[in-house]
């Protein structure tokens, strides 16, 4: 029985306590990025924005959840059901589960893995099904165009995006994300996004194709598929849809983060650096990194019209692809010849 | 690891890849149409190539971790399969101009299809054969489909393809279960393990040989893994016709022999029954088959599926004669099958070119000697005495009489009697039959040129045998060590 | 250990149960999907051995890049399924005979010979602990060089295949109009607008 208690229930507990931990603040700031994203545009666009639910509308996204969970799920009725509901499902799990092997801090991750950004990429690249699943289940043709374009269009910047990370790869030799930060040590100068700066611009603009964000939003485009592959969905289906694309939108901040701008680790050397006190500063920093970096999502939506879909395709095979190639060789020379 | 020097013996192979892609790139960014210049460079690359496979360092190299082999068998062979890939292309030049194929990946898949030919060639572990083949393969399928707008053409490469992907399923099958059962892919390190005989051979080794030889006659187009040779054959373009009729079958038949003989030289009682049962077949239906033909692409479908059984029987001796024999037939194979499609790429009348056998009706009096040539070839693939065809026959004959193959051998003999019907046929519709519409007069000087050469090659063998039976001999002398 | 055996047994199990899905499912789609979740369980099994860069490696290619395509084709083909299958109850006898044989002769062969004596002993060769280097360090050092040939071979073979795929289906369009976005860029204002004085009640001449 002991046997038992310690060898499963204990570490059961453990993984689910650490997972809790990391959900429920991630599933708020979700919640708190929907109302962000809303007062940003609004200050951006000279309005007010949502400001009667709560003080400055702050429980606007409380409302809006109560709102949604109290619509009625439509089925429509030429709907493949089962893939029609897996779907939502699929994508807010994808977006959830990525968040094991991020770390917070030196050795703060539920699962430490070797091969920790190959998974993130695995399950980015996976995103891809919830929405064709869902542009096919619901039978109607405005959700198929959402969903085919969506799915060229993350196949294609995949691609570029795989070649970034490997140019991270050739600089730290380990795929393991917290010797990623750890490579990065000694200030700002020192993170990745000095040697591989294009690379780190190729690989944000990539991650706003890859959560189907402005200006390449095309498989949702309001104007002409009428709102996309989410078009026959409502309630609570379509709030995991929504709660995916956010998260999946910190996620990829926080990948940038990690990639290029050294994680947990402050920009210049100073601060403490160990105990609770060093975690907390590490926190501080990287949802510092996060938050900016959601800021730059949100201005370029208030900014930037949507891409023409043949602009889109060429920027990610044209320019983007060979681009990253040419960059990944000269990566590779320099390591090569002029080892740290 | 490799070295510089290990790399020595790879030379041709990187040179005919490096232009391969300097070629396309070529092909992209050039002004105008490029064809015609790639096809001539190609053509050159694969000459430069044969001269470069004799200057590779002399005796057998095995290198890149013993995978990658070359000895005076892969030379010999290899040469063949050069000669037999720029022949094609120079028989190419006139028809993709008219036939509308003319863009430049043509001879650059062309190239590549040979790089993997010659990848087969000096395969030395199941893992390379397998790469050479599908570089080799896959380049087929896309030209057997190259004239995309004809239902004809892309049915063949959809055909091929299929199929071909099943025999390399086949091939896969049998190739791990061989690496299951005997613990390596490597040809030198299972030639050790079977070396001697000792110990009994494992059932589950002997079913991965059957595999692998399935696998590998679906690629030399043996009976019983022949239906598609004739649909693609005739579907295909009829210049692509003419390369899988040539090249690829020596490189197939040289693959088949090396990863027979290679590591399983020492278990020949094992697999003989298996060649013999297709070397048997084959000819049998060669030379019925074709005789009810009326498509004359279709008739030389048939026709190399009864040589390949000839050449088989070869393999099936099991011996060093038998190896030469296999060598020496598929040379004159080459020369004749080559010349045999430069004739048929010039039957071309006013509407375009015709494939019919009827259409050479009288040809003796209209073009006599295109005539003459096709007769040469003719009598030369039915294995009439003194043209060449005549002692590829007798050698694998004679290999296989001295190795006790004598129902084999008398299968032989006969389906060449039966086989000879329908070439002679040609022969009669050619120089009795009233002419019917004449075809276009002058044949294109590339085309005559190649159909002079090679029927020169096919009467002159029985003066100046030596070099090519010596090659051979050397090339079936490197097998067997 | 008794975590990994569960584990196992459990996508073994689906992926044996969905891999038959495949096959049985009446839509095409349905098969498709079935397949991406065998794909899954297969990459769960590989990271049971230990094996988690091809595990990861199998995700991205297959499930995230051939099968998205794969399911792209399939969505958009028009297949009607009844006329498909009408041929299918004509020769099922046949092909079950024809599987059956060759299933019963494979048992009784591989039943005889599980344990090949005469084998090389691949096992001998020197595999790395798990603890000491990494999957993605070992595939690494023996990829480059003692595989080299290979992996060049199977790079060859790839660029045969996009220079296929491009051949076959690419096709020059005339009279499309294209976006050359250096000359939208080199254009200056002058070539562009023109400013007029316009008087009160004349217009534009």
């Amino acid at each position: 029985m002991a046997e038992f208690w310690n060898g499963y229930l204990l570490p059961g507990i453990l993984i689910l306590a650490q997972i809790l931990v990391l959900v429920v603040p991630l599933l708020l700031a979700v919640a708190y990025l929907t109302l962000m994203e809303r007062k940003v545009l609004a200050a951006m666009q000279l309005r007010m924005g949502p400001n009667v639910v709560g003080p400055f509308g702050l429980f606007q996204p409380w409302a809006d959840a109560v709102k949604l969970m109290f619509k009625e799920p439509i089925l429509p009725t030429g709907a493949n059901k089962v893939v029609f509901v897996i779907a939502p499902m699929i994508t807010f799990i994808l977006a959830l589960i990525a968040w094991a092997v991020i770390p917070l801090g030196t050795g703060l991750v539920i699962a430490n893995i070797n091969v920790g950004i190959l998974y993130l990429f695995a399950i980015s690249s996976l995103g891809v099904y919830g929405i064709i699943m869902a542009g096919w289940a619901s039978n109607s043709r405005y959700a198929f165009l959402g969903a085919l374009r969506s799915s060229a269009q993350m196949v294609s910047y995949e691609v570029s995006m795989g070649f970034v990370i490997i140019t991270v790869l050739l600089l730290v030799g380990s795929l393991n994300l917290g010797h990623i930060v750890e490579a990065q040590h000694g200030g700002f100068w020192k993170w990745h996004w000095v040697p591989l700066f294009p690379m780190f611009i190729v690989f944000f603009i990539s991650a706003l194709a890859e959560t189907n964000r402005h200006p390449f939003d095309l498989p949702e485009a309001e104007a002409e598929l009428v709102a996309g592959y989410q078009v026959e969905y409502s309630s609570m289906s379509f709030a995991l849809f929504f709660l995916g694309e956010y998260a999946n939108m910190i996620l990829m901040s926080a990948m940038t983060a990690i990639l290029f701008m050294g994680g947990w680790l402050p920009p210049f050397e100073f601060g403490p650096t160990a105990g609770v006190l060093g975690a907390l500063w590490g926190f501080f920093w990287f949802f510092l990194k996060i938050f900016v970096l959601l800021f730059v999502f949100i201005w370029i939506r208030a900014t930037l019209p949507r891409y023409r879909y043949d602009q889109l395709m060429r920027i990610g095979w044209k320019v983007f692809l060979p681009l990253s190639l040419i960059y990944l060789v000269i990566v590779a020379g320099f390591v090569t010849y002029w080892p740290r | 690891m490799f070295v510089a020097k290990d790399l020595a013996p790879l030379v041709p192979e990187l040179f005919v890849a490096v232009s391969a892609m300097v070629l396309l790139l070529y092909g992209v960014f050039a002004k105008g149409n490029p064809t015609r210049t790639v096809v001539w460079a190609s053509v050159l690359v694969l000459v430069v190539a044969l001269v470069l496979v004799w200057q590779v360092p002399a005796g057998r190299q095995a290198v890149l971790s013993g995978m990658f082999v070359t000895d005076s068998f892969t030379a010999v062979m290899k040469s063949l399969v050069l000669i037999g890939s720029a022949v094609s292309l120079v028989l190419s030049v006139g028809f993709i101009r008219q036939e509308e194929m003319e863009r430049f990946e043509f001879p650059v898949l062309l190239l590549l299809a040979t790089v993997g030919m010659m990848m087969m060639v000096s395969a030395n572990d199941l893992i390379s054969l397998y790469v050479g083949l599908e570089l080799q393969s896959l380049a087929l399928y896309v030209v057997a489909a190259f004239r995309r707008d004809s239902e004809r053409s892309t049915e063949a490469g959809l055909k091929y393809f299929v199929l071909g992907a099943l025999s390399s399923g086949m091939l896969l099958y049998g190739a791990s279960l061989i690496y299951g059962f005997a613990g390596s892919t490597n040809f030198t390190d299972l030639a050790k393990l079977f070396a001697g005989g000792h110990g009994h051979v494992s059932v589950g080794l002997v079913v991965g040989i059957v595999f692998l030889a399935a696998g590998l006659a679906f690629k030399v187009s043996a009976v019983p893994f022949h239906m598609w040779t004739p649909d693609v054959y005739e579907g295909a373009p009829t210049a692509v016709t003419a390369f899988f009729a040539s090249a690829p079958k020596v490189a197939a038949m040289a693959l088949f022999v090396r990863a027979i003989i290679s590591p399983f030289g020492a278990l020949v009682a094992e697999w003989q029954q298996i060649i013999i049962l297709l070397a048997g077949a084959s000819m049998l239906l060669g030379a019925f088959a074709a005789i009810w033909q009326k498509n004359i692409k279709r008739l030389m479908a048939y026709s190399s599926i009864g040589h390949v059984g000839f050449a088989l029987v070869g393999l099936a001796a099991g011996t060093s004669e038998g190896v030469r024999g296999v060598v020496v037939y598929m040379a004159v194979y080459l020369a004749m099958t080559l010349g045999t499609f430069a004739c048929i790429l010039a039957m071309r009348q006013k509407n375009g070119l015709v494939e019919g056998i009827d259409d050479l009706a009288g040809l003796a009096r209209t073009q006599p000697g295109m005539a003459f040539a096709l007769a040469v070839f003719m009598f030369s693939l039915a294995g009439v005495p003194p043209l060449a065809g005549f002692f590829g026959k007798f050698y694998v004959f004679m290999a296989a009489i001295n190795a006790k193959l004598y129902v084999l051998s008398v299968i032989g003999v006969l389906s060449s009697v039966v086989g000879a019907f329908y070439y002679l046929r040609i022969v009669k519709i050619m120089y009795f039959d009233a002419p019917g519409e004449p075809f276009l007069h002058p044949m294109p000087r590339e085309l005559g040129v190649v159909a002079a050469v090679a029927s020169l090659f096919t009467l002159l063998f029985v003066v100046f045998p030596m070099p090519i039976l010596n090659g051979a001999a050397m090339a079936a002398k490197a097998l067997f060590p | 250990m008794i975590v990994q055996a569960i584990a196992f047994y459990l996508f073994a199990a689906v992926t044996v149960g969905s891999a038959f899905l495949v096959i049985t499912a009446k839509n095409p789609v349905h098969s498709v999907l079935f397949l991406i979740l065998a794909f899954f369980n297969a990459a769960a099994l590989f990271v049971l051995m230990g094996a988690e860069f091809i595990a990861m490696i199998l995700v991205i290619v297959y499930v995230g890049a051939v099968a998205v395509l794969f399911l792209f084709v399939v969505m958009m083909l028009d297949i009607n399924f009844v006329e498909l299958r009408q041929g299918f109850q004509q020769y099922l006898p046949f092909g079950l005979l024809i599987g059956a044989i060759l299933l019963v002769e494979l048992i009784l062969i591989l039943a005889g010979s599980i344990a090949a004596p005469d084998a090389l002993a691949p096992a001998a060769s020197p595999a790395p602990s798990l603890d000491q280097v990494t999957n993605t360090h070992a595939l690494g050092a023996v990829l480059y060089t003692k595989y080299i040939y290979l992996f060049q071979g199977a790079g060859l073979v790839l660029l045969v295949a996009m220079i296929g795929a491009i051949v076959l289906t690419h096709r020059k369009r005339e009279g499309v109009k294209k976006q050359d976005s250096f000359a939208q860029f080199a254009r200056r204002r002058e070539e562009a607008v023109e400013l007029k004085k316009v008087e009160p009640g004349q217009g534009i001449q």
